[in-house]
């Protein structure tokens, strides 16, 4: 790894412990390996946001050529966001991508995604059944995101109607995960979530 | 990329850190706008992949990067910085500016060259000191050399190979010349006028002199002096080929029976305000060429000029 690059993760390392949003266990990241080429990353759901009180987890990736070029980030913990990928975390943000500026740090990289999450950006997804649903059933997709948010990071509201209709299939034999991105991506309709299992 | 902070001395301000790479400003430059300053090295890296400021995104490219205020570069210059040889044992701790003297001169510096003590004249890394072997490092020299020596024979031998293809192709040229000219008689009287053309254009370029002391005249000049003439005359651009015979005309042995000797010339006196003098630049000399001097007798001038040189008078 190029020195330039160790030089500021171990900086922007420090930064991120340092810093005051930790102290409030909004951001936070740990080392992953020795070579600084992979760290954990953590933050919290924003307040008044259906990911509120949960914690996601992230994958950064360091390229050699880092700060030149953009970390690369995904989420680790299956969340339900129009520009998160509900299957393999995969994040659209711009700054990760063509946007992304040398000044940036690992620090502002965890902010912005806080940020994401308050403020999705519908028309430009990175999932289009919750794009869809966001736009056109709002209230389920604030229900799904929050039912997600509370199963699998920690998320203190619960969905107990949401949770009823995955037990209901869990009973009937389907695997829980998947019951629940069949429903989720039905508008929580029970018949045609089935449906939308056995056919794939 | 910058001087990592932990070699410092004290606290670093933020101001002086690069925000690219995070380590201290190492010859920084500045945004033009923004003023955003940064290494060299960091912000022309970033600039090949995008033309915008990396803090503030506003546009810019590397031909728009301006110098620090002196300010900032004092700041720098004065904090205090470990040697990059500290991991070899030194200690000394320097100003920033001084960084680059103190490395020049480090006796830690385990690549700072030595002159070998045992005679052989190398010079070695310190650390190659110890395993240095005079003999088997002057092996390497002569075998270097005599590959070199190859080399330049053989470029030798290509270079004679071509000189004589060169030399026969003159020689065809030659005679196919010789066969024009036996064929074609005009073909020498073109080559006369090309030339003569050639000296009238070079004397129309010459300003005209005025001899104010004809007294003056050097009928006899030295060797030195002819060779700063001849000099003077090749700089303003005389044609080659009559170079040699102006001057060989400097003397008086080869002056026309006009003026051939003080008698003659005390004789002809009058007639050398008619001359058509023009002035070798920048020297008390004249040249009278005979292109340029049709009403003068054939006795006071020869082909294809005169070179006169004067003690002094010549405006």
């Amino acid at each position: 790894m190029a020195n330039i690059a160790v030089q500021r993760i171990k900086r922007e390392f420090k930064e991120v412990v340092k810093s005051e949003e930790v102290a409030e266990c909004h951001i936070q990241v740990e080392l992953v390996n020795d070579s600084f080429t992979e760290l954990k990353g953590q933050i919290a759901g924003p307040p008044d946001t259906p990911y509120e009180g949960a914690t996601f987890n992230l994958e950064i990736k360091i390229p050699e050529t880092y700060p030149f070029n953009p970390p690369k980030v995904k989420f680790l913990t299956a969340i339900w966001h129009p520009n998160i990928s509900s299957v393999t975390g995969a994040i659209c943000l711009d700054i990760l991508k063509d946007q992304w500026a040398a000044a940036m740090t690992l620090r502002t990289v965890l902010l912005s995604l806080q940020a994401l999450l308050a403020a999705a950006e519908p028309d430009d997804p990175q999932d289009a059944v919750v794009a869809k649903q966001y736009k056109e059933n709002h209230p389920i997709f604030l229900k799904t995101a929050r039912h997600w948010a509370n199963i699998y990071a920690g998320g203190t509201i619960r969905e107990d109607d949401y949770d009823n209709r995955v037990i209901q299939l869990k009973n009937m034999g389907f695997d829980p995960h998947k019951a629940r991105v069949a429903l989720s991506t039905h508008n929580w309709n029970v018949e045609r979530a089935m449906e939308h299992i056995l056919n794939y | 990329m910058g001087y990592d902070l932990v070699r410092f001395q004290g606290e670093v301000d933020e101001e002086l850190l690069c925000p690219i790479c995070s380590g201290v400003l190492e010859e920084p430059q500045q945004a033009p706008s923004c003023e955003h300053a940064f290494c060299t090295a960091c912000i022309t890296e970033w600039l090949q992949r995008q033309p915008t400021c990396p803090v503030d995104r506003s546009a810019f490219t590397a031909n728009d990067l301006k110098p620090v205020p002196r300010i900032l570069r004092n700041l720098l210059s004065r904090l205090q910085i470990n040697c990059d040889n500290a991991t070899f044992g030194c200690t000394a701790i320097v100003k920033l500016d001084a960084l680059s003297a103190h490395l020049a001169e480090c006796e830690h510096n385990p690549k700072k060259p030595v002159d070998c003590d045992s005679g052989c004249g190398l010079v070695i890394p310190k650390d190659e000191v110890k395993d240095h072997n005079c003999v088997r490092e002057l092996r390497v020299v002569v075998q270097q050399q005599a590959i070199k020596m190859s080399e330049l024979q053989t470029e030798l031998a290509q270079q004679k190979l071509l000189i004589n293809e060169q030399k026969s192709e003159i020689m065809l040229l030659k005679e196919y010349m010789r066969h024009l000219r036996m064929t074609n008689p005009r073909l020498r009287e073109l080559q006369t006028e090309l030339e003569n053309n050639e000296v009238l254009r070079w004397a129309q370029t010459l300003q005209v002199a005025r001899v104010t002391r004809w007294g003056g005249m050097i009928s006899t000049p030295d060797q030195v002096l002819q060779a700063v003439i001849k000099r003077a005359l090749i700089d303003s651009n005389c044609p080659a080929h009559i170079v040699n015979e102006l001057m060989e005309n400097a003397h008086e042995r080869r002056w026309p029976p006009g003026l051939s000797t003080l008698e003659t010339r005390q004789h002809h006196r009058r007639q050398y305000e008619n001359y058509v003098a023009k002035r070798i630049p920048g020297k008390q000399a004249v040249v009278v060429m005979m292109c340029e001097n049709p009403h003068i007798p054939p006795e006071l001038q020869v082909s294809p000029g005169l070179v006169m040189i004067f003690a002094h008078g010549v405006e």
